[in-house]
């Protein structure tokens, strides 16, 4: 069921921080003179968005199981939809689809703020360290 | 440890004749980690395993707007072509190599996309435009990922009251005894234009054509002409009246 009570779409303090503090792909691009148009992380996004929206994401012993979409494509949009006029209106895309996937799945309880956060303290940590 | 394989040594860069690197950005951002961390996230529940990423990943990555334009340039220089291509779109894809049903990681079909293509024919007095006023449906297995303005609910909400303006906004002036059909895109049916071939093009082999079917001519906010062989690049405005979703 999409996520259309306000109560859903309210500010997520993690997610909030970094749409405004985080700096979108067109300012990247644009410093370090990159002209591809999607950041690179655009189609491992589209992938999750994807995978999320399959009908049967699990595969036991060769078979697909069939199992409900953990977030359907018409609802994930119509809340990026949402989110988009909204909480994220000052974020441009794709970095505000992004946004808006992480806030859907975190309203429907399949991980947490704080979950986010310490795993993106991890990442990073990763990605800087060489 | 890995052992990293061709690895360069100070003095490999810069020789005289190499070409200089292509520019990079060169710092981690904060969407860049948040992509990844909810990714591993979503693995470490169990919502998908690394392995269907990667695979789907790899589907995502193989979509463009190429097969169709392909299709385009067969259907101008083929009259068969052409009737199986508005008669039966699916079946036509295969010819460019699109299979609808089993190219997908799911090999039956893609949750999003769906498995109908409606191949929609201009003529001189016709001209057809495609939107998703829902959402933003769009012939992904075809045509690749939509243009950010596609998704807007600006282009969704006024393509269907006022797709004459719209359409002017894009460059594209129609004539007034032109009729313009907007093509709702939904869960069930996915169109793309099929539009007029240009005068200036006789002789021109497939691949030629091709060129000159961009995008925006299948989505039909353009019509093919000879030299142009990119798409405009359109400022994405906001929503006035943002549009209320009746859905659920």
């Amino acid at each position: 069921m999409a996520l259309l009570e306000n109560d859903d779409l309210a500010p997520i303090g993690v997610l909030e921080g970094i749409s405004h503090r985080g700096r979108p792909w067109v300012d990247l691009a644009a410093q370090y003179g990159v002209t591809n148009p999607d950041p690179p992380w655009k189609v491992t996004l589209d992938a999750t968005c994807d995978i999320l929206a399959a009908e049967s994401c699990a595969r036991i012993d060769g078979r697909v199981e069939a199992s409900e979409p953990v977030l359907p494509a018409l609802e994930r949009r119509s809340e990026e939809d949402e989110l988009a006029a909204t909480v994220y209106a000052g974020v441009p895309f794709p970095e505000r689809q992004l946004l808006a996937l992480a806030h859907s799945l975190i309203r429907r309880g399949l991980f947490d703020e704080e979950e986010l956060a310490r795993r993106m303290e991890r990442v990073h940590e990763r990605l800087t360290s060489a | 440890m890995a052992k990293v394989l061709g690895e360069k040594k100070g003095a490999a860069h810069g020789h005289e004749g190499e070409h200089p690197p292509a520019p990079m950005v060169d710092e981690v951002s904060d969407f860049e980690v948040l992509e990844m961390a909810v990714r591993e996230l979503a693995i470490e529940k169990g919502l998908f395993t690394a392995e269907d990423h990667r695979r789907w990943t790899e589907y995502v990555h193989s979509l463009g707007p190429l097969p169709a334009a392909r299709l385009v340039a067969k259907a101008w220089l083929d009259p068969e072509f052409k009737k199986l291509a508005v008669n039966d779109g699916v079946k036509a894809s295969l010819k460019v190599g699109v299979d609808w049903i089993k190219s997908p990681p799911t090999q039956f079909g893609t949750p999003s996309d769906y498995c109908n293509l409606r191949v929609l024919e201009d003529t001189p007095k016709l001209k057809h435009v495609v939107v998703c006023t829902l959402c933003s449906c769009y012939p992904r297995p075809i045509l690749g990922q939509s243009p950010e303005w596609y998704r807007t609910p600006a282009y969704r909400r006024r393509l269907v009251r006022w797709p004459r303006q719209v359409l002017s906004e894009f460059g594209l002036q129609l004539p007034p005894d032109v009729e313009i059909r907007v093509a709702d895109s939904n869960q069930k049916t996915r169109y793309m234009v099929l539009p007029v071939r240009p005068a200036g093009t006789e002789g021109w082999t497939e691949e030629q054509l091709a060129e000159i079917v961009t995008r925006d001519c299948m989505i039909g906010v353009a019509v093919p002409k000879p030299g142009v062989t990119s798409n405009v690049k359109m400022p994405v405005h906001r929503a006035v009246h943002p549009l209320q979703h009746g859905h659920s």
